[in-house]
């Protein structure tokens, strides 16, 4: 075996490869056309060893994180690929999320070889990929529904695109442009990828480069040991609900517990509800990203997120539950709304095995608006999609930041002048949605207000959470304030409230505003709350009543 | 005015957070000060300065490295600032990009804006993005707003409504409207034409915020200097008037970082180096740079987690300098800064401070000399030093001072090594092919540890290290910049040229009346380009065949053109450049003298280096010449700094009079 590099190298190779995925991402946002690319930065690039092993993962989206590795290693089985070829997919139930996360994998070759050295791929969100509505994030019950679904198949061989693929790909989703343009984009990052891989290697030498892939791993996985050691023996335990599935099924149970076994950790969703026939149901690959992003955000900031990192942990999930759901369910606010709710668990378990160190829960939603239509002022269809940020959960130093993405996501915004010069919609009102936080030693952060005028016909499909009840406190700290969703009808000054999965088809002048919650607040109000031993066991009765309360509501 | 002539005194000044330093040229003549700032009034240490350097006589030229913007937005200690904007939008400012700064943070922290909720005012009107008016700004509303804020009681305002980079009248109108109120106002689309209304606001705000600190001190400094010519320089690296830097203070931010970087640069071209890594360590932060020939341009920076949209060179910043203090944190462990004793009272080793700095574990080691200091106009009082170093040493469990000094200097060398990588290995490049330039009072004592734990092939340190911000802000040109928009799709090189006329001779006028001769001032016309719809422009020169050439860069950087797409100029961006006439004088000490290569020891000092005590020679740098050798451990003694050679490196005077550090071959390092 060749001897382990040096913690300097290390260091230096694990900065050559994140910015091998870094770089990527400059070139997919600056080579997007749709705002949700080049404004929103609703992306993720990422690199793998030719075993399809994660090897580094851009700081984009977490909830792309354990996600993507499903998917190269879907592309790798199901499909052949040679040098200059690319594979496209967006199947959940072959390696993908949600049907409008397009992910294109690309083998990465050297001149004279015959086996891949490396791949590269990258997943970005298109404004919409067909379906029962524009933004193609309806409220459907089943997959078919929600979209054109594409499985492993190749969109370019030879460095150039198969034209049968393409065009069925683009006569099946709206604003063909925009999609064309936002695949070239994609393209285009794979093949800045691939090139940044090919001089790594002339520079450093393809078995130097190959080991660092390797010891980038085994580093994250030691980090991760390192933590699970720290934590105590046993097992904990959370639940949360989700409001409801737009199809009639309400509380909708996501249940946990988290065990330690040595240097190794379990995370078993037994007791969460069987799939639902909205499209809140979330796969395994989004799942395993809550999963990948709690260990990620409690082992410290410092640990790569790569491959390395899930080698110590076991993710049990019942087929066919909402965590863990079967074909033909429908998936489209899985990825977005469930996996958050998950990371709320997730959080709530961890916070009994480290009292005092978790915060509070955030807004627990991404609160998707997607509006689309036909735009008479540009003659052309158009397909808009924005999640919303709310208030942070607030913590054990700090109060919770207002008006933010937290958790699974972190898209901008489009900006409102950007916005306004491609859409037919006019932005009326974005605000701090003030005393929206839980009270607490620490308050939760606030959420936000936003209010969008149609100018034309326009189809709103609103896909939202904690709208029944707000986010939890901990530690003694209030609740967040639910969210609140409702719209304006032209000529009116009344406002109604709307339920926070619609779909609502807006006349000009309709106005539609979305109230996104607050943050959890975190410790007694009165500043009681400390860390001490006894009030570990307040902490655990609390819980308790907390789960009590919950099974009754269900 | 005439412009400055060869014979005339031509002035350089930075003003740092601990000291002032003055360079100057009179003639043939060079000469430089270094003084303690007066934070409370930074005007007062030039004055000091420039009397002490000149008497009676009247510098003919100042440029101006300062600092008194960046504190004031750093510190939360500007003017009472007013933002008017587009009713409904007041909290665009708080909101921001609604992304956290770190994805997995679990309690995510974003700064304060400058401007509180209470002073956010929502004005009724509403321009669109094809510039019509959808709601006209009212007299009546003109006279509502102007009463609130007038009841705001502001000292500054700042304007930014919704698409005015398009349609400025609002703008203007308010801006009109709320001149009676006689407190500065900054339009947003004046001072940052770029689309995205948060860049926008946040720099407009900025600048309002900061605007009548710095106005005010320029103005004063105009009048109390005497100068006939005061500029400013920019965090572009370049200069302008003082008029423009008044206005628009927000221009120069990182203006002394950024004479640092130039200087930098100067002298690494003039012994053929490409590749440095700029360490610029002063009394209260350090500064990074990467370059690689030249300086690297960014449109956007971060000050304190708030962007600013206007051009600057790509600098990190960490707060840690000779001043930082040491503390004891939460969770027992030694911090070093970004707390720092700055100027007054200064480390405890200037007479009245009482906290450990970096400068006492320096003074205890005896890496720092007191009867050296500043060439002994300065007293450094080391049993002071000794005397708060002891009781760090009680409470961190250290068994002396010297061992609680040492911890001090590895936590500070640790700080700057975080920024150096975020520069370089966290973009792909490898610090170890570069050489380290380092300068500022402070860098050259840590020069060699961090060489060290980076693996910097070789350490050069300038003549005057301490002074070298104020060259690079001498030695600054006039540069102005300007955009025109344009959004044309597939347009003719002779339409292009025919727009850029127009900003291109109100360039030259501008530069011009900086008392600069026509034929020195040279303006180069860029464009940004797009493929309709894509989002992010490429730069390229305006040139006959610059379709081909945006190919050609599209392709390099996204490894695809397409040549039949329609190309979108969005934008002229144009740079003039003016130089005034100067004396072709060497502004590196040549080495005249015969070459000397055994060095003169001069003292012999005690020093503790690594856990024990040594006795360590010390020299004069201005009695080593070119090619002078000598081994570590040594302390180098000039003017404004003082260099310390670790027991594992060599030192050897270049042809330029630079010191250029190697690890000793025999004795290697780390790697």
């Amino acid at each position: 075996m060749r001897p382990r590099l040096s913690p300097v190298d290390l260091e230096l190779f694990a900065n050559r490869l994140i910015g091998v995925a870094d770089e990527m991402g400059v070139v997919l946002q600056a080579a997007g056309f749709s705002p949700n690319i080049k404004e929103r930065r609703d992306f993720s690039c990422a690199l793998f060893d030719p075993r399809g092993a994660m090897v580094a993962h851009a700081a984009h989206i977490p909830v792309h994180l354990g996600s993507t590795p499903l998917s190269v290693r879907a592309a790798i089985q199901q499909t052949r690929m040679e040098d200059g070829d690319i594979v496209i997919l967006n199947d959940p139930y072959a390696g993908g999320t949600h049907l409008p996360d397009v992910t294109l994998v690309a083998p990465v070759f050297l001149t004279d070889g015959r086996k891949p050295v490396a791949f590269v791929a990258d997943r970005a969100h298109h404004a919409d990929i067909g379906g029962a509505s524009p933004g193609s994030m309806a409220l459907t019950t089943d997959i078919h529904q929600e979209g054109f679904r594409i499985p492993p198949v190749h969109l370019c061989r030879n460095g150039a695109f198969v034209r049968d693929t393409l065009e069925l790909f683009l006569a099946n989703t709206r604003v063909r442009e925009e999609r064309l343009g936002d695949l070239d984009a994609q393209v285009a990052a794979l093949k800045a990828g691939a090139a940044r891989i090919r001089d790594l290697m002339t520079r450093f030498g393809v078995t130097a480069v190959a080991q660092a892939m390797q010891e980038l791993q085994d580093y994250s996985a030691r980090l991760v040991a390192a933590f699970f050691a720290e934590l105590p023996a046993g097992e904990w335990k959370a639940q949360d609900v989700l409001d409801d599935d737009g199809a009639g099924g309400t509380d909708i149970i996501i249940k946990a517990a988290i065990r330690r076994k040595g240097t190794r950790l379990e995370v078993d969703f037994d007791g969460s509800s069987p799939q639902v026939r909205g499209p809140l149901n979330a796969n395994l690959a989004v799942t395993t990203s809550a999963v990948f992003y709690v260990i990620a955000c409690l082992a410290g900031r410092r640990v790569p997120a790569n491959s390395g990192m899930m080698t110590r942990v076991k993710i049990r999930a019942p087929q066919g539950s909402v965590v863990n759901c079967k074909y033909p369910s429908a998936v489209a606010g899985g990825n977005v709304e469930t996996s958050q709710r998950i990371v709320d668990v997730l959080l709530r378990a961890f916070a009994t095995a480290l009292p005092g160190k978790v915060p509070a829960a955030s807004c627990g939603t991404m609160t998707n608006v997607a509006l689309g239509g036909f735009d008479p002022f540009r003659q052309r269809y158009f397909s808009y999609y924005e999640t919303v940020g709310g208030g942070a959960g607030a913590g054990p130093d700090r109060a919770g930041a207002n008006a933010m993405q937290t958790h699974m996501t972190n898209t901008w915004n489009t900006p409102v002048e950007t916005l306004e010069a491609y859409y037919p919609l006019r932005v009326r009102r974005y605000a701090v949605r003030r005393a929206s936080g839980g009270e607490g030693l620490h308050r939760g952060g606030d959420g936000i207000e936003r209010e969008i005028e149609a100018l034309a016909e326009t189809q709103l499909t609103l896909l939202a959470e904690r709208r029944d009840r707000g986010p939890y406190g901990l530690e003694g700290g209030g609740e967040g304030k639910a969210g609140c969703d409702r719209c304006t009808r032209a000529g009116s000054d009344r406002a109604m409230q709307i339920p926070a999965k619609v779909s609502l088809l807006l006349q000009p002048g309709d106005r539609v505003e979305v109230a996104t919650p607050g943050g959890g607040g975190w410790g007694n109000a009165l500043g009681t709350t400390s860390h001490a031993a006894g009030n570990r066991t307040r902490h655990k009765n609390e819980e308790r009543s907390v789960v009590k309360t919950k099974r009754k509501r269900a | 005015m005439a412009p400055p002539r060869h014979n005339q005194i031509v002035v350089g000044v930075d003003t740092g957070g601990t000291f002032t330093d003055i360079v100057y040229r009179d003639g043939g003549i060079r000469g430089r000060i270094k003084l303690l700032s007066t934070p409370d009034d930074p005007a007062r240490a030039v004055l000091e300065g420039l009397a002490k350097l000149f008497a009676d006589r009247r510098p003919d030229l100042l440029t101006y490295g300062t600092t008194v913007a960046t504190n004031a937005m750093l510190e939360r200690r500007g003017a009472r600032t007013v933002l008017v904007t587009t009713a409904g939008f007041e909290d665009v400012l708080e909101i921001g990009r609604q992304a956290r700064p770190d994805l997995y943070d679990l309690e995510p922290i974003r700064p304060e804006p400058l401007i509180p909720a209470s002073r956010r005012l929502g004005v009724a009107e509403r321009m669109l993005f094809d510039a019509s008016v959808e709601t006209v700004l009212s007299d009546d509303e003109c006279r509502r707003i102007t009463q609130a804020v007038k009841e705001a009681g502001p000292e500054a305002i700042a304007v930014c409504l919704l698409h005015s980079t398009v349609n400025a009248s609002h703008e203007l109108r308010l801006g009109r409207a709320l001149k009676d109120l006689g407190v500065p106002i900054t339009l947003s689309h004046a001072l940052s034409p770029l689309a995205g209304e948060y860049e926008r606001c946040s720099t407009a705000s900025a600048n309002a915020f900061v605007q009548p600190k710095v106005s005010t001190h320029i103005r004063r400094l105009a009048q109390r200097s005497g100068v006939g010519r005061l500029r400013v320089m920019q965090s572009n690296g370049g200069t302008i008037g003082a008029e423009t830097a008044g206005r628009e203070p927000v221009r120069t931010m990182l203006s002394g970082p950024a004479g640092g970087v130039t200087g930098a640069i100067e002298v690494a071209t003039r012994v053929g180096l490409r590749r440095i890594v700029t360490l610029d360590m002063g009394g209260t932060s350090t500064d990074v740079a990467f370059v690689d020939g030249k300086a690297p341009r960014r449109s956007v920076t971060e000050i304190g987690g708030l962007p600013l949209g206007v051009p600057c060179i790509d600098i990190h910043t960490v707060g840690a300098g000779g001043g930082s203090i040491a503390s004891i944190d939460a969770g027992g462990a030694l911090r070093v800064g970004p707390e720092s004793a700055g100027a007054d009272p200064g480390p405890a080793c200037y007479g009245r401070g009482d906290l450990p700095t970096v400068t006492d574990a320096n003074a205890v080691l005896g890496r720092l000399q007191p009867r050296h200091f500043l060439g002994g106009e300065m007293a450094l009082d080391v049993e002071r030093a000794r005397a708060v170093m002891k009781k760090l040493a009680r409470v961190i469990g250290a068994t002396s001072a010297e061992q609680a000094a040492a911890g001090i200097l590895r936590v500070v060398e640790g700080n700057m090594e975080r920024a150096i990588r975020a520069i370089t290995v966290q973009r792909g490049e490898d610090p170890r092919s570069c050489v380290l330039v380092a300068f500022g009072g402070a860098a050259g004592l840590h020069a060699c540890g961090l060489a060290d734990e980076v693996g910097f092939r070789e350490v050069l340190i300038p003549i005057d290290p301490g002074l070298l911000s104020a060259q690079g802000v001498l030695d600054g040109r006039v540069t102005m910049d300007g955009i025109q928009p344009l959004r044309a799709v597939d347009p003719s090189f002779d339409l292009l040229t025919r727009r850029a006329r127009g900003p291109a001779s109100a360039i030259r006028r501008e530069i011009a009346r900086e008392g600069i001769a026509e034929r020195r001032i040279r303006v180069t016309t860029m464009l940004r380009a797009r493929y309709l719809g894509q989002s992010l422009e490429i730069e390229i020169p305006l040139t006959r065949s610059w379709r081909r050439h945006f190919g050609a860069a599209h392709e390099k950087l996204y490894h695809s053109h397409a040549p039949a797409r329609p190309v979108e100029v969005v934008s002229l961006r144009l740079t003039g450049c003016g130089e005034d006439a100067r004396p072709i004088v060497q502004l590196l000490q040549p080495s005249q003298a015969p070459r000397i290569r055994r060095p003169v020891v001069e003292d012999q000092v005690d020093v503790f280096v690594k856990g024990r005590h040594m006795a360590v020679p010390t020299y004069r740098r201005d009695s080593l010449r070119a090619g002078t050798r000598l081994r570590g451990p040594a302390v180098i003694i000039e003017y404004s700094s003082t260099t310390w050679v670790d027991p594992d490196f060599d030192a050897v005077v270049d042809e330029a009079g630079n010191l250029r550090l190697h690890r000793a071959r025999n004795k290697g390092g780390r790697s």
